[in-house]
């Protein structure tokens, strides 16, 4: 109870500080500001993404000695109508080219896919005169580039198990036809399964869209950016936090109040521990401030609740423990500034916070290992990129690990000092 | 029992006895004050009855509780108003009293009435919401003794308390230290002010570097000096040559000169001015100023050390 009354005040006082409400939450929403508005204000960001409206003419057939059960046209046609993008894309089949143009002049859809018939057979014959015709509504960008992106990923799938095909035949590994047939559906299943997996929001789409040249970026990938940059500044002040809140105990040693509790009827070791509930609760308050005014000021998306808390805990326990445990070296408040200035900054760049958005050498990213930090980011990024909770469990065990090493250390050096 | 009791009680920091075999003990309901100039040995002395600083050896008991082997206990019936204010400047004046009340394991209810009534006794109801930042010094320095009263200790430890405020907050910490004596708190009371050591106490303790030099009531104390008056001068000259024609004078004990001002120890000043003004000016000197003081705790002081209480 005294442990929690301890804490409670340190909180309370940190957020009566201008310069603690400042550096802990104003400073980093307004550098994500100063963020947004460089990149456009988050026009047409991810979360206020419209949803497409797709059109599609599926003429595609085979011919009787075709290697596939069905035509490639059905599995084009299939990833449009699939659930996992039913959230924002609404896909209507047009029985010809004609009324599906008719559909985009009225603004019915946004964009039309016309798979002509043969389109299976021309395919895989290698003759590229038969092509699929993505038609759009020219005020539109992102739409029609997302579309063409999910039919061409269809595609190469079919043109990867046409080549594994190729390959198992060359070798004679593979006779029957039956065989070739199945050989050929499982490996496009699988390959539309990983595409869909990327698919599963618009922002990732895009991402996967853009990712091999960087001349045709849009909206989405910004917004990425933005998450990317965010979570670096986050992640810096929450470091920035943890030791600041840390930095209580050796005001209150110089302000007297920490005798004053000396003197009073508590054990010191309990006195110590409230100390560090705070710094605990003030990075927690902090990180829930910060993912949630991002995501409602800014548009941030972080992805999924559970990998959210789980990186952001991850950055909790990291934070408070390289925070007492780089205080627990310091003698004064005095001497606290640079710690708190250089030592985190120096840390913060050697993660990477500060190019979280850009493709780093891998030696820098290597080093990054080296900093709490870098694992923090590590994990964001793997939170952003929509990584499912199996994924970040090894950076969540590193930063436990980390935390609670760099909290033991720092824990004993104040016993010594002050029990 | 006596309230407080310190025996042999040691503590050095390096070279430096800071308190060389101190003892001193006040009766319960007894207000004891500890009187020495700056650097005697006071406020370490309290230290290590308040838990803060482990004695190099000797011991000390409050209510009966060792402050080294059962420190909860000796802690829980102990109150400590520190020299410093040790308050939280950003938190109001009732923030800090509660926060203190919660560290004395007082909650709820209890701890809201004896807040309250703590704001009475320190005379800041009205200003309880109100910031210690933007208090006043005087005020800081009732909110100060306020936070080691909350839990109503059988024993207060106040290091001076009234050091560098107005006189009028000054008069209102005395009175609340004679008010809180008379409902039966034991105060052990640090000043370097000989006059509150004189208002205030039942017993005195004069300490000087590291040691108590003089122990007993005022009374006791005066005798000490054998009712000897106090005479500080100021010449027209900075030469000593009258010093010896005074020494031998009849009624004078002790002559000392510093900063300018001759001061001298005598039996009755009616009897030995005229003297002093005779034989100044029998050798040409001229007294520019007198100033009598009869017998009190800074003569005692001056008698047992050579040096004044105030430097
Ligand atoms: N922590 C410490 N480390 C080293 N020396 C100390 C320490 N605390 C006190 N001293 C020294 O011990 C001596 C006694 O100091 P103390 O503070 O007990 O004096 P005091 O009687 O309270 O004086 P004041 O009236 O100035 O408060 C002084 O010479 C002081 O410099
Ligand atoms: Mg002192």
């Amino acid at each position: 109870m005294t442990i929690l009354d301890i804490a409670l005040k340190d909180l309370l006082r940190s957020f009566r500080s201008a310069f603690a409400v400042g550096m802990m939450i104003i400073a980093p929403l307004f550098l994500v500001g100063l963020i947004y508005l460089s990149i456009g204000g988050g026009a047409d960001s991810a979360s206020s993404l419209p949803g497409i409206n797709v059109g599609v003419v599926n003429a595609d057939t085979i011919s009787a000695n075709s290697p596939l059960e069905h035509p490639l046209g059905d599995n084009i046609r299939s990833i449009f109508f699939d659930e996992s993008v039913a959230s924002w894309i609404t896909a209507n089949d047009y029985a010809d080219e004609t009324s599906a143009r008719a559909a985009l002049d009225t603004q019915e859809i946004g964009v039309a896919v016309i798979i002509p018939s043969a389109f299976s057979d021309s395919f895989f014959a290698g003759d590229d005169a038969v092509q699929i015709l993505i038609i759009s509504d020219p005020t539109l960008t992102f739409a029609p580039q997302i579309t063409e992106n999910m039919v061409r990923a269809v595609l190469d799938g079919a043109a990867g198990g046409g080549i594994a095909i190729q390959a198992l035949i060359e070798r004679q590994d593979v006779v029957d036809p039956a065989q070739l047939s199945f050989a050929l559906e499982t490996y496009s299943a699988w390959f539309i399964n990983f595409q869909r997996d990327l698919f599963h929001n618009p922002a990732e789409a895009a991402l996967v869209m853009v990712a091999p040249s960087a001349d045709n970026e849009t909206e989405a990938p910004l917004q990425k950016m933005l998450g990317l940059m965010t979570a670096g500044q986050m992640v810096f002040f929450a470091f920035f936090t943890g030791a600041y809140s840390m930095m209580s105990i050796l005001r209150e040693n110089e302000e007297g109040t920490l005798a004053r509790m000396f003197t009073m009827p508590i054990q010191r070791t309990s006195i110590l521990a409230g100390k560090f509930l705070a710094v605990f609760l003030s990075v927690l308050v902090q990180g829930i401030v910060l993912v949630v005014a991002s995501h409602y000021a800014f548009g941030v998306n972080w992805g999924a609740p559970l990998p959210v808390l789980l990186a952001l805990l991850g950055q909790v326990i990291a934070a408070t423990g390289l925070g007492i445990f780089l205080i627990s070296f310091v003698k004064t408040t005095q001497q606290a500034g640079p710690v708190l200035g250089g030592g985190l900054t120096a840390l913060g760049m050697l993660g990477g916070l500060f190019t979280a958005n850009i493709a780093m050498p891998e030696a820098f990213t290597m080093m990054a290992n080296f900093t709490p930090q870098g694992w923090v980011i590590k994990t964001w990024k793997l939170v952003l990129a929509g990584q499912p909770l199996a994924e970040l469990w090894y950076p969540f065990a590193v930063m436990l690990l980390v935390g609670v090493l760099m909290f033991a250390f720092g824990a004993r050096n104040f016993g010594k000092r002050f029990v | 029992m006596n309230a407080i009791e310190v025996k042999n009680l040691k503590k050095s920091f390096g070279d430096l006895q800071a308190v060389d075999s101190v003892n001193f003990a006040a009766a319960q309901g007894e207000i004891l004050s500890l009187l020495g100039p700056n650097g005697a040995g006071k406020s370490t002395a309290i230290s290590m009855l308040a838990g803060l600083l482990v004695p190099d050896g000797g011991s000390a008991t409050l209510m009966g509780h060792s402050v080294t082997a059962d420190p909860q206990a000796a802690k829980a019936s102990l109150g400590v108003v520190p020299q410093d204010i040790a308050l939280y400047p950003d938190l109001s004046a009732r923030e800090n009293l509660v926060f203190w009340g919660k560290m004395y394991g007082l909650r709820g209810a209890a701890l809201n009435q004896r807040v309250d009534k703590v704001l009475e006794i320190i005379g800041l109801s009205e200003r309880q919401k109100d910031r210690i930042g933007k208090f006043s010094g005087g005020m800081k320095r009732r909110v100060n003794i306020g936070a080691a009263l909350l839990h109503k200790p059988d024993v207060v430890i106040m290091d001076e308390p009234t050091v560098g405020i107005d006189p009028q907050s000054r008069r209102h910490i005395l009175d609340n230290v004679k008010a809180l004596n008379k409902q039966g708190m034991t105060v052990l009371y640090t000043t370097h002010y000989m006059e509150e050591a004189a208002e205030l106490s039942d017993h005195i303790a004069i300490m000087d570097q590291g040691k108590v030099i003089a122990f007993g009531t005022h009374a006791e104390l005066i005798k000490l000096v054998g009712e000897q008056t106090r005479i500080d001068l100021t010449l027209n000259t900075e030469s000593t040559v009258i010093f010896d024609a005074w020494r031998n004078t009849q009624g004078v004990s002790r002559i000392d000169a510093e900063n300018g001002t001759v001061t001298l120890l005598v039996d009755d000043s009616n009897l030995v001015l005229p003297r002093l003004f005779e034989a100044a000016a029998q050798a040409n000197v001229r007294i520019t100023s007198v100033d009598i003081q009869e017998p009190n705790l800074e003569s005692v002081f001056l008698h047992l050390t050579g040096r004044a209480l105030r430097d």
